[in-house]
């Protein structure tokens, strides 16, 4: 008896925490039809949305070489690469002897367990922060080349991208040395 | 109506009737829309939620939404269920709703036709919708619908009795059966101040009549999937939900009428009233929902026990203490010290019976703090 | 499927109804069925069905090479994910003779603790949801959110998180890790209090659980049960303090046990379990050293010697074990999981028998199981 209306008190309390600050959010964008406010749907720095490619910049071409790693690494088989040499390289704008050609990733089959970028050496590949894209066509989220050039481009300019292997390794606590991921290097 | 009576009303009448029941519906189907939509509000809020939000200002339209999907949602019928019974069923249980609101008053002229037998009008038709809820669960010829219907039966006609007891102890303590009587009697003092006991039968008893939370047993959802509801879908599953939400606002009206004093307040006289009624309406219905927030859901065998041993003594007890009441005449306090007397016992009683399994987890709690002193003796390895 | 009453109860009375529940049924948590036969409101006996969810992970695990098995056990237990990472992994480091730092042992238990608590509030939230009550499943999830928040800002993902490896971790944690635990700890806490508060001695909630699917000591270790369930019934067995793995030995816990070994022990005791993670959680963030956490083998290939091993953990659920069998390639021979769920689950008849339709529920809702590991 008494517990039950402790409880009783309980909800009242909430209630009135509920009417001060709701703990859920609109999904994606707040406001109702009168007022919409989009706010996109806040992710963490480390967040892995779906895998996309990276652009060289310097030079105008993906860093992808198309050496297979990433596929042979990943555990459904959702990736498939065509290499072919590379026009950049016989001009000597490029160091890559090999460039990819065509790259196609199955987003349906794709876990999202990142392992395709840690294997990668060539920092081509990254976890982007894409993760809302339903489609109504059956083949919508097979992604090719361009698509994924260009999900990992606007990856690239949100966060500052710098490729791995060219990041200042930080000192942290005594010996330990740790690379930074992108994101976390810009933000505050 | 007996059609006697029917032939003894003039036309103007029979006319001006139509219309006021046209009035009754459409004002019962706005409140029915209102409650939805504060009851998605509220419990969102109790749950730190935000309730609906997209259609229109807060969520307003939301009920509209929710009316216009039903009604134009494929209305299923299962092939092996009884045709006739699954399609009289909803009926059923929703006329016998609105025809109770046929005779509750909301101010003093507020009233379709007042009855002078009007609280045993109100009771003999809700017992109605319980063949509705029956057949409902057995014409759709689903395992989980017909154990609902059962319950449902079983559930709705043990806590008829104690409603019926204590409507009777008001209706003895206003010395009429009219509900405009009941509440011009309450002009001294509401009834709520010398019945308490009743106020409180008569709202757990009204909670399990409308199945809300704790005693939403006959179609617990995380047990029988919806009892008596689980084949309907469309515009007969909204004719349910219709009712269900009717009879809430019924109960709650009568509690108020009973025991708040119905449309009286301070300011307000004539057929301003309504705003207190319906402001008074309101709070009960809130904390229903509240309390609809807050309790888990008893078992069928607790709550038939709960209203055997416990509801229908009671409630039998508080025509006692009326009947004495009003025999010797005594002062309205003494009804008052009574009734809150017998409130005290029916709590002390619920407290037995419920703490019993508090009572052994404080027994238990003790012995596991005594084990766990016993096993700290050896000191477990702790940290660095 | 044909069954008669004769073949799944000999020598019974005609029973008069035949009930599914499940695999759609609100409350058989996932694509669980039971067919249960009743007489009224009483339930006579029962037959479980599994195999909805089954998805072969232990037969797509010899398919995988050893450190892409780690997402197939993401995926087992898919509530706590951390901790069946942690038993593969130190499966394969205990097969390879390997040594870990001990910043990445201590990352993994804190992560593992925080998953444990997770876990058992959504436990919370479905008991409560089971019996009926829907608010505190409403705190319960916000408290988990917050974990999981956190769980992505360290792993980046919510619940598939594929962190751990063999050898260590995939990366630091961020730096602000031990501000952000410290934080989200105290923001739980409150949440478990309050859902505690509201719940756990409510009347009715105790009127629903207590003395309900009581199984005795005996009974529960006869039917193999671990974890929360076999404490509940009163035996002190927890692989964290019985067998002590990772560095769960330098951690000051209590392993709460029931008496009663009913329905309501077995919720009760996860909340306090919840309470005894929390402390394990604060001593590890306390201790935490510096230090390396990845691998020294880095992205090599991996190729364990030949042989095999069985390691098992405590997951929030009860004893996992994984049984690990190499013929020294790059890919695991075979893998056999214990799973608890499983496990937990045979006893599920006994409690039935002779209770409610309405106790069904809660009886399957205070095992607690998770279909991903039942079926695999």
């Amino acid at each position: 008896m008494f517990n039950s209306l402790k409880g009783l008190v309980v909800t009242l309390v909430s209630t009135m925490n509920g009417l001060r600050a709701p703990v859920t959010r609109q999904y994606p964008d707040s406001g109702n039809l009168l007022g919409k406010r989009d706010e996109p749907t806040p992710v963490k720095d480390r967040f892995m949305g779906f895998p996309a490619l990276t652009w060289d910049d310097e030079v105008g071409e993906p860093f992808c070489t198309s050496c297979m790693v990433c596929i042979r690494g990943c555990p459904t088989q959702c990736m498939t690469s065509v290499m072919k040499d590379n026009p950049l390289h016989e001009q000597e704008k490029s160091s890559r002897r090999k460039i990819v050609d065509s790259f196609e990733i199955n987003l349906n089959r794709c876990i999202l367990c990142g392992i395709c970028v840690e294997v990668c050496n060539f920092d081509a590949i990254v976890m982007s922060h894409e993760h809302e894209m339903s489609t109504s066509n059956r083949n919508g989220d097979r992604l090719d080349l361009p698509a994924l050039l260009e999900i990992g481009f606007k990856f690239q300019k949100d966060t500052d991208w710098i490729p791995p292997t060219k990041r200042v390794k930080v000192p942290k606590g005594g010996a330990a040395e740790e690379s930074k991921t992108p994101a976390e290097a810009e933000s505050p | 109506m007996p059609a006697t009576i029917l032939l003894a009303i003039s036309l103007g009448d029979f006319i001006w009737l139509v219309i006021a029941l046209f009035i009754m519906f459409s004002a019962l189907s706005g409140v029915v829309l209102s409650l939805t939509w504060l009851e998605r509000k509220v419990l969102g809020r109790l749950q730190l939620r935000l309730g609906p939000t997209r259609t229109g200002p807060m969520g307003l339209m939301q009920p509209v939404a929710d009316a216009l999907k039903l009604i134009l949602k494929e209305d299923i019928i299962p092939a092996s269920s009884e045709k006739a019974l699954f399609w009289v069923a909803p009926i059923i249980v929703v006329i016998s709703a609105f025809m109770i609101w046929v005779t509750i008053p909301g101010t003093q002229n507020a009233v379709i036709q007042n009855l002078d037998l009007g609280l045993f009008y109100i009771i003999a038709f809700s017992v109605v919708g319980i063949l509705g809820l029956v057949l409902a669960g057995w014409g759709s010829a689903n395992k989980y619908g017909t154990l609902g219907g059962l319950r449902a039966a079983a559930q709705l006609i043990s806590y008829e009795i104690p409603i019926i007891m204590v409507a009777i102890s008001m209706a003895m303590l206003a010395q009429s059966l009219d509900l405009r009587e009941i509440v011009n009697g309450q002009d001294d003092y509401i009834y709520f101040l010398i019945q308490p006991l009743g106020l409180a039968l008569f709202f757990i008893a009204g909670l399990a009549e409308v199945g809300r939370t704790p005693f939403d047993i006959y179609f617990a959802e995380s047990e029988i999937v919806g009892g008596p509801f689980v084949e309907y879908s469309g515009a007969h599953w909204s004719v349910f939900f219709l009712a269900e939400y009717i009879n809430t606002f019924a109960i709650a009206a009568l509690t108020v009428i009973l025991f708040f004093g119905g449309w009286s307040g301070p300011g307000l006289t004539g057929d301003w009233g309504i705003i207190y009624f319906l402001l008074k309406v309101y709070l009960v219905i809130m904390v229903i929902f509240w309390i609809r927030g807050t309790f888990p859901r008893l078992r069928i065998d607790q709550l038939m026990a709960f209203a055997w041993k416990v509801m229908v003594p009671m409630s039998f007890l508080t025509i006692v203490m009326t009947a004495v009441y009003q025999f010797y005449g005594w002062p309205a306090w003494s009804l008052t010290a009574m009734s809150t007397t017998g409130l005290v016992v029916v709590g002390i009683v619920i407290y037995k019976k419920m703490t019993a399994p508090s009572k052994l987890v404080a027994e238990t709690r003790s012995r596991r703090a005594a084990l766990e002193a016993q096993r700290r003796l050896p000191a477990t390895g702790g940290g660095d | 499927m044909t069954q008669t009453s004769e073949n799944i109860v000999p020598n019974a009375e005609p029973v008069e109804m035949l009930l599914n529940m499940g695999p759609q049924h609100p409350s058989t948590h996932g694509v669980f069925r039971m067919v249960l036969w009743v007489d009224g409101e009483k339930i006579v006996d029962v037959v479980p069905h599994i195999g909805y969810l089954h998805r072969g992970s232990e037969k797509l695990c010899e398919g995988e090479q050893y450190n892409q098995v780690i997402t197939l056990f993401d995926r087992m237990d898919y509530i706590a994910n951390f901790n069946n990472e942690h038993v593969y992994v130190r499966a394969v480091e205990k097969l390879m003779g390997m040594e870990v730092s001990e910043r990445s042992e201590y990352i993994r238990v804190i992560l593992c603790e925080l998953n444990r608590i997770a876990s058992h509030m959504l436990f919370i939230a479905t008991m409560g949801l089971d019996a009926g009550a829907m608010t505190p499943s409403m705190f319960c999830f916000r408290g988990r959110e917050r974990i999981q928040g956190l769980f992505e800002s360290v792993s980046g993902a919510r619940m598939m998180h594929n962190y751990f490896r063999i050898g260590g971790l995939k990366e630091d944690v961020p730096d602000d890790f031990v501000a952000q635990v410290r934080e989200v700890l105290e923001l739980v806490k409150k949440d478990t209090e309050e859902s505690d508060k509201l719940l756990s001695f409510n009347e009715i909630f105790l009127a629903r659980l207590k003395n309900i699917a009581v199984m005795s000591a005996e009974d529960a270790i006869d039917y193999g049960l671990t974890g929360p369930c076999l404490r509940a019934s009163g035996v002190d067995y927890d692989v964290r303090k019985a067998a002590p793995y990772s560095v769960y030995d330098r951690f000051d816990f209590d392993v709460p046990i029931g008496l009663d070994g009913d329905c309501w022990d077995r919720y009760y005791l996860r909340v306090q379990e919840v309470y005894q993670s929390i402390r394990i959680v604060e001593q590890a963030l306390d201790q935490l050293p510096d230090g390396e956490v990845t691998s020294s083998l880095g992205r090599r290939l991996l190729r364990p010697p030949a042989g095999e091993v069985y390691v098992r953990g405590e997951n929030p659920r009860g004893e996992i074990g994984v049984y690990l069998n190499s013929d020294g390639s790059d890919k695991p021979y075979r893998i056999k999981v214990r799973p608890p769920s499983f496990c937990n689950l045979s006893a599920l008849r006994q409690m039935l028998k002779d209770s409610w339709i309405a106790d069904s529920v809660v009886i399957l809702g205070a095992l607690d199981i998770v279909l991903g590991e039942v079926d695999r």
